[in-house]
């Protein structure tokens, strides 16, 4: 898992948790999840210094985190900074409006993208 | 790290290791032409197990990159192959170097008189026989040693595409087919040219060579042999023109040219085809396998992934699939089994179909389940064993009030006793027969909160229309909002959606009346939108109709907590919880807040109460419970 972190971002350590995250399902949880969510995301993520860090989320064949672009093909790539991303795990920000207000920029399904949401905040509230 | 070990391994190592040999073969762009510069002395070709070769001598290193250096400048100009020889065994390089270079400059510009050409014919028509007994006097050491050839290659072959401006330099002055000296000089360039072509393909040859040792013989001498046959070539082409020696018409040339094709050289074009196949073979060979194999695999992926991604995931399990409308298909309830996996529930169910529902016992058949199960509700009782009585009465086809009413309720109580997928299969069918009994819209809130908490959020769009529709039916839906729900994203949906809610709210507001519902709905709009505080604003309001609905405080909190806000969520948890101990969602939901505070000590706690609240009955007990427990032993853990 460490070879996760990068260096100057926050979401590092928010990538890095999520990894733990999938590794730590059973497999019934973990074929759960892959069934709801059914999509491999790519994230392009820029710090202030702008440098950029790629990190993918497969939850469609394996159910794992990794660094680097996806592989295979990403069904959508989100390109965000690195503070978007934080404010969007915790819950400040809502995809749509970060995507409306251009702070998100997305390649490919859209619509999967949302699915991301759920993904990060494995622990909501239920109504 | 380890890719950087295996290509910079041991020289001596460098044979076993093939990717030593394909970084070396990338490198060969400029390798390449150094060794013809350098002769044997390049790193490359000591790779080579054959080569006795004398070392390099640094001059012909620093000749080597005075000649690149210098042919940058002037890209454009033909180097006159002998004079470049010539030259470089004068001991004045330098300077006669740049003399030629001006020398060339000149030619090229002033290529329209004659008296150059003149000039030039004699310079260059002397070329191809004073290289033949160069040639012949190399080839004797040549065999013991091949890389010496190589120097003698240079000035021929020419870098930087030498061949190219000087093919253009005969298009571009037609009027040089009138002189002897142009014709000369096509004929030559013809000739060279395939020399030349034929000496990139022995530098090909030569590259291969380096990466399959034992063929290296056979290469050598073959270019060898080759390389004769031009200069043959070339000789007598020159001879025969040079006989020939008069009138400089069309006529004249192309006489020449056909002697030249028809000569009793061996057709070069042959060699071409030869050295072709040699050298696919080589590399054939040498790397075919391994990369052939990648690469039909990633076409094969490539080709599955653009139809529809994996048929299956890692675990054999299907996505799940939604209708047009974005209502997920998940198939029937399945009863006594409510949380365990589908793999699972098969097994379990070809075992013993019926499951231990100690509720299906014929002896208690008298009574109603479902009335029962309501008084069970009513008392606070387990939310386990309602449900299983629901479960059994549904069994027993007592299904209450239009069919359906059991399905909704045992949905409902799922739902609570934190069984989503349980609770979102029981309301579907229940939904489904509500629609047919004619009272549609019963169960459909709580359906849409069901997928709003599994984020399903065009689902619960879909759902909330459905309900809308349902319950208001004078109230006007634009046509294009229904529509929209088939094709347009869920982003889209919910503008829709929410404006048709909002309308409907403000209308009711204007009557005077609150409905609750409505207000539940647009909280669980603006919830899924994750604007919380409006959500909490619409709870709040719905609460102050209805104080005693525990599932709205329930509701309240959830939005209090998702919205950065877990410790006001507690207080309208204990209020949940107080008018129904047995909530295990809002057990849950007390948990999940625990967590966010960073309390992980006291979430896992109310997890451990919430899964406690469960067992005590049905000894079942849901996954997403001992999940979020699991997270919370972890977040202990890494602090």
């Amino acid at each position: 898992m460490s070879d996760l972190k990068v260096d100057g971002f926050q979401s590092s350590a928010l990538i890095s948790s999520l990894s733990t995250a999938f590794t730590n399902y059973s497999p019934a949880e973990k074929a759960e999840q892959l069934k709801k969510v059914n999509g491999i995301f790519q994230l392009n993520v820029k710090n202030d210094q702008g440098t950029e860090a790629i990190w993918s989320i497969d939850l469609k064949k394996n159910g794992e985190v990794y660094k680097g672009p996806a592989k295979p093909k990403a069904d959508v790539t989100i390109s965000l900074s690195d503070e978007t991303l934080g404010q969007l795990a915790s819950g400040k920000l809502n995809g749509q409006k970060a995507f409306m207000t251009g702070k998100i920029k997305t390649k490919g399904n859209i619509m999967l993208a949302t699915k991301l949401d759920g993904v990060f905040k494995a622990t909501k509230s239920k109504l | 790290m380890s890719f950087q070990a295996l290509i910079s391994g041991s020289e001596c190592a460098a044979p076993a290791n093939p990717l030593n040999q394909v970084l070396k073969h990338t490198e060969a762009d400029r390798s390449l032409q150094q060794d013809r510069v350098a002769g044997p002395s390049s790193s490359r070709l000591q790779q080579l197990p054959s080569s006795s070769a004398p070392a390099a001598s640094s001059h012909d290193l620093a000749l080597a990159r005075q000649f690149f250096e210098g042919n940058n400048g002037v890209s454009g100009a033909f180097v006159p192959p002998l004079e470049i020889s010539r030259e470089m065994s004068g001991p004045n390089m330098h300077d006669t170097w740049i003399a030629e270079q001006q020398r060339n400059m000149q030619h090229f510009e002033a290529n329209k008189m004659q008296a150059h050409w003149a000039a030039e014919f004699d310079a260059t028509s002397k070329a191809p026989q004073n290289q033949g007994p160069a040639h012949s006097a190399q080839l004797g050491p040549v065999s013991s040693e091949p890389q010496q050839l190589m120097p003698s290659h240079i000035p021929q072959t020419g870098f930087y595409g030498n061949y190219m401006p000087r093919g253009m330099y005969a298009m571009g002055a037609p009027q040089m087919f009138q002189d002897f000296g142009a014709q000369q000089f096509v004929d030559q360039g013809k000739g060279k040219g395939k020399l030349r072509e034929i000496d990139f393909e022995a530098a090909f040859a030569q590259a291969a060579a380096s990466l399959s040792s034992p063929l290296v013989e056979k290469q050598d001498t073959a270019r060898i042999t080759e390389v004769k046959d031009d200069v043959a070539e070339i000789e007598q082409a020159l001879k025969d023109t040079q006989l020939d020696g008069e009138p400089q018409t069309n006529a004249e040339f192309r006489r020449v040219w056909e002697h030249l094709q028809n000569s009793d050289a061996p057709p070069p074009e042959e060699d071409l085809a030869k050295w072709e196949a040699e050298f696919n073979q080589l590399m054939n060979s040498e790397r075919g396998d391994d990369f052939d194999y990648d690469y039909g695999r990633d076409m094969e992926e490539a080709w599955s992934n653009s139809f529809g991604g994996y048929p299956e995931t890692a675990f054999g399990d299907t996505p799940l699939k939604y209708d047009s409308e974005g209502i997920p298909i998940l198939g029937d309830y399945v009863f006594g089994m409510s949380s365990i996996g589908p793999i699972l529930q098969l097994r379990i169910l070809t075992i013993n179909p019926e499951t231990d529902n100690k509720y299906m016992d014929p002896s208690t058949s008298s009574r109603s389940m479902l009335n029962d199960a309501k008084a069970l509700l009513e008392q606070n009782g387990s939310l386990s064993e309602a449900a299983l009585l629901l479960e059994a009465a549904i069994q027993q086809g007592d299904l209450g009030e239009g069919g359906y009413e059991a399905w909704i309720l045992l949905g409902e109580t799922r739902n609570m006793d934190e069984r989503e997928e349980a609770g979102m299969r029981a309301l579907t069918e229940g939904v489904r027969r509500a629609e047919e009994a004619g009272n549609a819209g019963e169960g459909m809130m709580s359906l849409a909160i069901s997928y709003t908490n599994e984020s399903m959020d065009k689902a619960s769009h879909t759902m909330l229309l459905r309900w809308l529709r349902a319950r208001f039916p004078d109230f006007p839906v634009p046509e294009e909002t229904i529509q929209a729900m088939k094709t347009h994203s869920s982003w889209d949906t919910h503008t829709r959606i929410s404006e048709s809610f909002l309308n409907l709210a403000r209308s009711q507001h204007s009557q005077g009346v609150m409905d609750p519902d409505v207000q539940v709905a647009l909280g669980v709009l603006f919830y899924t939108n994750g604007e919380y505080d409006r959500a909490k604003d619409c709870f709040e309001s719905a609460l102050s109709v209805r104080p005693n609905d525990y599932l709205l405080w329930n509701r309240l909190g959830s939005s209090l907590s998702n919205g950065s806000k877990p410790e006001e969520a507690l207080g309208a948890y204990r209020e949940a919880l107080s008018l129904r101990p047995t909530y295990t969602r809002a057990v849950y939901n007390v948990g999940v807040a625990c967590l966010n505070i960073g309390a992980h000590k006291e979430a896992a706690e109310h997890f451990l109460s919430g899964l406690a609240l469960q067992e005590q009955t049905s000894g079942d007990t849901s996954d997403q419970l001992w999940f979020t427990l699991r997270r919370a032993f972890l977040a202990m853990a890494s602090r």
